[in-house]
């Protein structure tokens, strides 16, 4: 009995050793390993540098905006005609949107019906959240109503503007937008008033949605911030 | 003569926490099997020594085959849809209680044993 036993124990005492320590290492640092979550946080990261320089850009193409009406607005030495085509420029830019805007107008606000899911959990979370059709209906009737500017959370709606759905996310403009969601109009009051309440917003109330309507003596509403870029369209020659 | 082992002990806890690979969060399941059976294992070689029935050979072999085994039964269980899994660890946990139990029983008689030797030395 010359202790034989002394080396296999101490093997697998190492062996447990090494076991046990990387096993509560492991655990420790459980909510890290998980590579989907991992992969996840690459991608938000991809996603906030991007829509870091997005803002960048942004911020450059207004600054070459303002650079470009100041030039614009510079009074030349022919006067008469090109002081006409200087206005006509000036209604063409309103008119695209790419100057900040005021005026009567409506401000709606809606969000995501946060109460009607707490009191039915297992219902449906899709049936109490704002879909991007809403604000997409909410927008058509607010044109059908004359609308001459609207925002979407500060989004200038302009000819290319999109309301898009990604995910669990709406877009417009390629910008990422977030419940409570408010939509300015600047046009009649009460006439935008009588076809949203008669119409989209009527839908959302019946479905407890929370929603208010204002009429305002002044809505702001900012200028378009992105790039316009005509690749394709050229205009057609006329005879 | 204790010393041996509880260097391993040490030795192998300095290692494992010096690990930086990353096993895949599906395989952490089997790795806790196998730290279940090393523990027995090492229990068990206890309790053998004390009832001095040990084999070095039976030691080994049952810790490598214990572990492998329950990992490949753990996972067999996981391609199946049976959870085997807790399978391993319920048959583990209470062998590792057994071990424990007679390994404290042992002692006790040990020292039980002493103490009456003495008394009958001092008389």
């Amino acid at each position: 009995m010359a202790r034989t036993w002394l080396v296999p124990v101490t093997i697998i005492c190492i062996v447990f050793g090494l076991f046990f320590s990387y096993l509560i290492k492991l655990q420790g640092n459980n909510t890290n390993t998980n590579p989907l979550s991992q992969k996840n946080t690459n991608l938000v990261m991809i996603i906030r540098d991007l829509e870091e320089e997005i803002n960048n850009q942004e911020n450059m193409i207004e600054k070459i905006r303002n650079d470009l009406t100041a030039l614009q607005n510079q009074n030349l030495p022919f006067r008469g005609k090109s002081k006409e085509l200087q206005e006509q420029l000036k209604e063409e830019r309103i008119r695209a949107g790419l100057t900040p805007v005021a005026g009567k107008g409506i401000v709606i606000t809606i969000a995501d019906n946060k109460e009607g899911l707490k009191a039915n959990p297992q219902d449906d979370p899709n049936k109490y959240i704002i879909h991007y059709e809403n604000i997409l209906n909410l927008v058509s009737e607010l044109k059908v109503g004359g609308a001459e500017a609207i925002a979407i959370n500060g989004q200038r709606l302009i000819t290319t503007s999109e309301i898009r759905c990604v995910g669990n996310v709406i877009l417009v403009n390629t910008t990422r937008l977030a419940p409570p969601f408010e939509i300015s109009a600047i046009g009649s009051p009460r006439h935008l008033s009588e076809i949203v309440n008669n119409g989209q917003l009527d839908v959302l109330r019946s479905s407890n949605f929370p929603v208010s309507l204002k009429e305002m003596d002044e809505v702001i509403i900012p200028a378009y911030k992105g790039g316009l870029q005509f690749v394709y369209a050229r205009p057609v020659k006329e005879e | 003569m204790w010393i041996l082992p509880v260097m391993g002990l040490i030795i192998g806890v300095l290692i494992g926490s010096a690990l930086t690979f990353q096993v895949p969060v599906a395989y952490v399941k089997y790795m806790s099997i196998a730290v279940l059976a090393s523990l027995d294992s090492v229990l068990g070689g206890i309790r053998a020594i004390m009832e001095d029935l040990f084999d070095s050979t039976v030691l080994l072999t049952g810790f490598f085959a214990n572990a492998l085994l329950a990992a490949l039964l753990a996972y067999l269980g996981d391609r199946l849809g049976v959870d085997l899994y807790y399978a391993a660890v319920f048959a583990f946990g209470v062998r590792l209680f057994q071990n424990l139990a007679s390994i404290r029983h042992k002692l006790l008689l040990n020292y039980r044993h002493k103490k009456q030797r003495n008394r009958g030395e001092q008389q």
